[in-house]
């Protein structure tokens, strides 16, 4: 399944109904789907955080292949941003030297077995895609 | 949907799906916490980094003052991202 959705934080109900249908679809349990969603969630803002900018819209296409589940988000007229790239957060115990930078990109990292990136420099386009083993 | 609602004894209740799009709401509700509270997590199925990050805030502007955070009623789901987090030692969770 792809579709485009706006470049904005509102976009995230389009985006969780989006994904609410392709679970549905795709027979993918509630702990999947939980991820999957935080997962879509995290790089979905992600982009638009990092690529203001960015060209009206981001494409998301997701689907099921046997026990697998891949996720790719294109993002057009952009700056490269690599997300593979970002410091993983510390993770002490002491709240001073904690800050919440980074949490996002840190959990996704943690919960999908591979997350790649490229970057088109002539077309400007970048493209991240996870692949993530499915329990169910 | 996203909820925030506080009881009359103070603790933050919050249901639904808490993304970076409730933020500004939820936020608005925590910056009037200014004391020791529990946060009950019951009725809560998804919760993102953006949640997470105002949890960790507002955690952080109580503890300087003595006080804290107690999260309640957490899924399973919810407890396994605090886990990956590495938020056990930052808040104290009613298991």
């Amino acid at each position: 399944m792809r579709k485009g959705f706006r470049r904005e934080i509102d976009a995230l109900d389009e985006i969780f109904r989006f994904l609410e249908d392709f679970v549905a679809e795709a027979a993918i349990d509630e702990r999947d789907a939980f991820t999957i969603n935080l997962v879509v969630e995290e790089l979905f803002t992600n982009l638009v955080r990092h690529n203001n900018g960015g060209g009206e819209s981001i494409d998301i296409d997701i689907e099921r292949e046997g026990d697998d589940f891949h996720l790719e988000l294109t993002d057009f007229d952009v700056e490269p941003f690599d997300p593979t790239s970002v410091p993983r957060p510390p993770l002490t115990s002491d709240i001073d030297e904690r800050s919440p930078g980074g949490l996002g990109l840190h959990l996704v990292r943690t919960m999908v077995d591979d997350l790649s990136y490229e970057y088109e420099p002539k077309t400007r386009r970048m493209r991240v895609s996870v692949t993530k083993r499915l329990e169910s | 949907m996203f909820e925030i609602t506080r009881d009359t004894e103070g603790s933050v209740h919050l249901k639904g799906r808490f993304d970076a799009a409730q933020v500004a709401n939820a936020k608005h509700v925590f910056s009037f916490v200014d004391d020791s509270c529990v946060v009950d997590f019951a009725e809560l199925s998804y919760i993102s980094s953006a949640g997470l990050g105002l949890l960790f805030a507002t955690q952080k502007r109580l503890v300087d003052n003595g006080s804290a955070l107690k999260l309640t009623n957490l899924n399973p789901h919810i407890r396994e991202v605090f886990r990956i987090a590495g938020f056990d030692n930052i808040f104290e969770i009613d298991e």
